[in-house]
């Protein structure tokens, strides 16, 4: 008999975790702070663990079968994004508490609303024609912003918010159900030059395509880092229908050869490059390279166990909250946090990943794949810029770094991965 | 087909976990293993943040006359800047700006964390303490410091006096200077950097140490060290008319005397009326390869080993001498050839010290905050450049140079005391003035300072330069 559906006990344990992380972590940083600390200092935490434990209370009540384990590794990261605002940028405390409320409005929303996830792929042009018109909407005069050098914001209101990160999701939805309808070509034996299988057109169109649209993501948007993420969903995916590594390496090397084109003609990225590979040098280090080298002194301060959190310096790094919460958290942290930190984020991919290994469909195993993939690229991409890896990027690291669009989005995400979850689960009547 | 599918996701997964450990191992290398290296970077911000908190370490001259000391405000401690002739050496402690000179080379040494002393490290990294801070004692001498910055005045150029028997550098003078304490307070910091960096006049550069001139006539005991171990004799008289070629070939290319002279010169001659033609002709007796093996033994055209930056200079442009003509004004000075005040001073002081060059230095202690010597900086000699012979026969030609008969370093005099020196007047770019060049050590029996004195663009060149030397080499001996 499967266990009774309202029995989410690991997840209620895992939360207990969540709790630990949230309190332990305001107290920390708010009693570094201040020496006297009132019990204001657990009002934002306890509001959000109120607000983890409703979500939770939600999902028993929906007689939801889906994965425990995400929802809490999620939460854990958001909990530690929230005390990494507090520590960097308290004033914006209120404002990120607000985006979790939000955040979990969607993912609730999202929980109920497509009665029936093969819906998603019923409109795929739709999704792929809603996504494109997001992804250059910041290039039009009246509402496209542009910030720090990045124009890959549209003005809302007020505030402004990064439609690249809804995007990510459309484009996902519409790949899974572009790959599985021509998936049968598959079944044909691609024709080959030599040892190289040719891709058939229903693939070439696309990849050619794509890397159109990703090169002027990358001149007119200015921003590396979208372009890679852009790119990289896709032919991660389109090898995850094909099986053939060979066309993810087309698409590398078309990208790399537009990159070296492109580096040559624009001043952005050539600068990006070269702060990359030269941030210490005179002319860099006090210029384009100050907020990379300051990323490395804070990460250099963490060592094994790190300064402690509220005793670090990051404050001195530009822009830390969104860019570089990886090198302040590893900074207070040291490499002991930085790795669990990173773990939690693979724990969260391992998990997604698995939901994929169980979907019943293509469409809907192609479709956690490409999302848990998502969190994946993203984080290598933020991390590895802030390591000075590779090329620094406005990539934010997911669930913890400061910004609405994105934590509303990633909270979709999550929603999404349950909901295919919930299907497998119910099908074969196992957890 | 899900299978397939099935298979991917796991070979993606493997691959995504791969780039998760490459990420790690990113992370691993920048906390830990470059964590020693950015935690010293004078640019990190972490170093002098402590400073704020708690008193950095004084630097103080050999006497333990204070140069810079951290001072109690109302918010935190700052610093303060006692001598402005120093400015270059000792630097500034920004949080803006970063660490320069002495404040950047013993960064830790002045928080209290001198690698020499690795157990206060520790305690302050795990018990959170904070090690008092230590001092930097530095070889200059107040008294010296003062003539040498007195001498000078107003005059762009530098000076530079050093103990040849250790490298301790006892006078830096670098004029313009500025006041570093303008950089380090919050009020008008930004202000003042900003018009220090754009001054044409290059006062943030420390001219003893980076500026690189022509060094004119004090090159010739370059030359004349190569000629003498190659077995030249000095007493040979060699015939010199102004102006001179060796033959045709040159065309209109003449050597120039700066006395218009015709006679014999043997080389005690040559130094005493510094005389361009005798040194071209030694030259070129000689051959470019060994003047240019003896100007590089001598250091030129590398940055000497010091604890602050120091400029490297050039033989020639080429880095080699490829024509006769070149070879020639090498020779006596001109051609192609920059180097430091510094460069030269340490010349002559390996003349002065019996061939053996020696490591120049301008710290000479570091001590705790009990005043315990934690680490003496003395850096060992070099090596011997020339021999004690060849040095002895060197110092008496130079004493000729200040003493002797119609020597044109007369100015470097000090009564009571044998002096050795050599002026020069190095020319410029066309139009502009020469430098005027003065260096020496005394008493030239047992030396125990060597100067280098360089007035930029002083239409008396040398001449002017020699007087300000003997008012340094007085204060250092005490006449």
């Amino acid at each position: 008999m499967p266990p009774s559906p309202r029995a989410r006990f690991t997840e209620l344990s895992l939360l207990v975790w969540v709790a630990a992380l949230a309190v332990t972590g305001f107290v920390a940083v708010v009693g570094a702070e201040t020496s006297a600390f009132g019990p204001a200092a657990l009002i934002v935490p306890a509001v959000y663990l109120v607000l983890v434990l409703a979500l939770h209370l939600f999902l028993v009540a929906q007689r939801f079968h889906g994965d425990q384990v995400l929802m809490p590794v999620a939460a854990g990261l958001t909990a530690i994004g929230l005390v990494l605002v507090q520590r960097l940028a308290s004033d914006l405390l209120l404002q990120q508490l607000s985006w979790s409320i939000i955040s979990a409005g969607a993912f609730a929303a999202t929980i109920l609303i497509p009665r029936d996830l093969t819906a998603l792929s019923r409109f795929k042009w739709t999704w792929a024609l809603l996504g494109l018109l997001l992804l250059i909407a910041p290039l039009f005069p009246l509402i496209g912003r542009e910030i720090n050098g990045a124009r890959i914001w549209i003005k809302v209101g007020p505030g402004s918010i990064e439609p690249w990160e809804a995007v990510k999701l459309l484009l996902v939805v519409f790949f899974a159900a572009y790959l599985e309808e021509y998936r049968e070509v598959l079944t044909q034996t691609p024709r080959r030059i030599g040892p190289l299988p040719v891709p058939p057109v229903p693939y070439l169109v696309p990849i050619v395509a794509m890397w159109g649209v990703a090169m002027l993501v990358m001149i007119f948007e200015k921003d590396i880092g979208a372009t890679l993420l852009f790119f990289g969903i896709f032919l991660a995916m389109l090898y995850l229908a094909t099986g053939e590594a060979f066309y993810a390496l087309i698409g590398v090397v078309l990208l790399l050869g537009g990159g070296f084109v492109v580096y040559h003609l624009f001043g952005h990225v050539q600068v990006r490059v070269d702060t990359w590979i030269r941030p210490f040098d005179e002319d860099l280090r006090f210029g384009a390279g100050y907020q990379l080298v300051q990323g490395l002194y804070a990460l250099a301060n963490g060592g094994l166990l790190g300064a402690g959190l509220g005793n670090g310096m990051p404050d001195r790094i530009p822009v830390v909250w969104s860019d570089f919460v990886f090198d302040a958290f590893a900074e207070e942290a040291g490499l002991a946090g930085a790795i669990a930190l990173l773990a939690l984020n693979l724990v969260f991919v391992y998990r997604g990943m698995l939901i994929a290994l169980r979907a019943p469909t293509t469409f809907l195993q192609l479709l956690a794949a490409g999302l848990s993939f998502i969190v994946a690229l993203q984080t290598l991409v933020i991390v590895g810029g802030n390591a000075r890896l590779i090329p620094l990027t406005g990539i934010t690291l997911p669930f913890v770094a400061y910004g609405g669009s994105s934590l509303v989005t990633n909270w979709m995400l999550v929603a999404l991965l349950l909901r295919v979850s919930d299907v497998s689960t119910r099908m074969r009547g196992r957890p | 087909m899900t299978n397939t599918i099935a298979s991917n996701i796991r070979t993606l997964t493997l691959a995504l976990a791969g780039a998760f450990l490459v990420a790690s191992i990113g992370v691993t290398y920048w906390t830990i293993f470059a964590s020693a290296s950015l935690a010293n970077d004078p640019f990190n911000p972490r170093l002098i943040a402590a400073s704020r908190d708690r008193p950095r370490g004084a630097i103080v001259d050999r006497n333990g006359v204070v140069i810079a000391s951290s001072e109690k405000t109302a918010d935190g401690f700052s610093r303060s800047y006692k001598d402005q002739t120093l400015a270059q050496v000792t630097g500034y402690a920004s949080l803006q700006f970063g660490l320069s000179g002495i404040e950047a080379a013993y960064a830790d040494s002045l928080i209290g964390q001198d690698p020499a002393d690795p157990v206060s490290i520790w305690r302050a990294r795990y018990l959170g303490e904070h090690a008092a801070a230590g001092k930097v004692v530095l070889g200059i001498d107040e008294k010296v410091q003062k003539a040498a910055a007195d001498a000078l005045g107003g005059k762009r150029g530098a000076i530079i006096a050093l103990d040849p028997r250790t490298g301790a550098i006892l006078a830096s003078v670098s004029v313009p200077s500025y006041d570093a304490n303008a950089v380090v307070d919050p009020s008008r910091q930004q202000s003042a950097f900003n018009a220090l960096q754009q001054d044409g006049s290059r006062p943030l550069i420390n001219r003893a140490t980076q500026g690189l001139y022509p060094p004119g006539s004090t090159f010739k005991v370059v030359t004349a060290s190569a000629a003498l171990e190659s077995g030249f004799d000095p007493n040979k008289k060699l015939r010199v008319d102004d102006p001179y070629q060796p033959d045709k070939s040159w065309g209109d290319y003449f050597v120039r005397s700066a006395s218009h002279a015709h006679g014999d010169f043997n080389m005690a001659d040559g130094f005493r009326l510094s005389e361009n033609i005798y040194f071209a002709q030694v030259g070129l007796a000689i051959g470019s390869a060994r003047l240019t093996d003896y100007a590089k033994r001598f250091g030129v055209g590398a940055a000497p080993k010091l604890d602050l930056s120091a400029g490297a200079g050039q033989l020639t442009a080429s880095g080699s001498i490829d024509r006769p003509t070149l070879l020639a004004d090498t020779s006596y000075g001109q051609g192609e050839l920059l180097v430091s005040p510094l460069q030269m001073a340490l010349i002559y002081a390996t003349i002065a010290n019996h061939g053996v060059m020696p490591t120049p230095h301008y710290a000479t202690e570091v001590r705790d905050a009990q005043d315990h010597v934690i680490r003496e900086v003395a850096p060992g000699p070099v090596g011997q450049v020339i021999s004690a012979n060849t040095a002895a026969t060197l110092t008496t030609m130079l004493v000729g140079a200040v003493s002797g008969p119609g020597g044109f370093a007369f100015g470097a005099k000090i009564p009571g005391v044998n002096v050795a020196g050599k002026t020069g007047t190095a020319e410029n770019r066309p139009g502009e003035a020469p430098h005027g060049w003065f260096i020496g050590f005394a008493p030239a029996e047992a030396p125990t300072v060597v100067v280098a004195v360089i007035v930029e663009n002083t239409a008396e060149g040398g001449l002017t330069a020699a007087p300000l030397g003997a008012q340094v080499m007085r204060a250092a001996l005490g006449k």
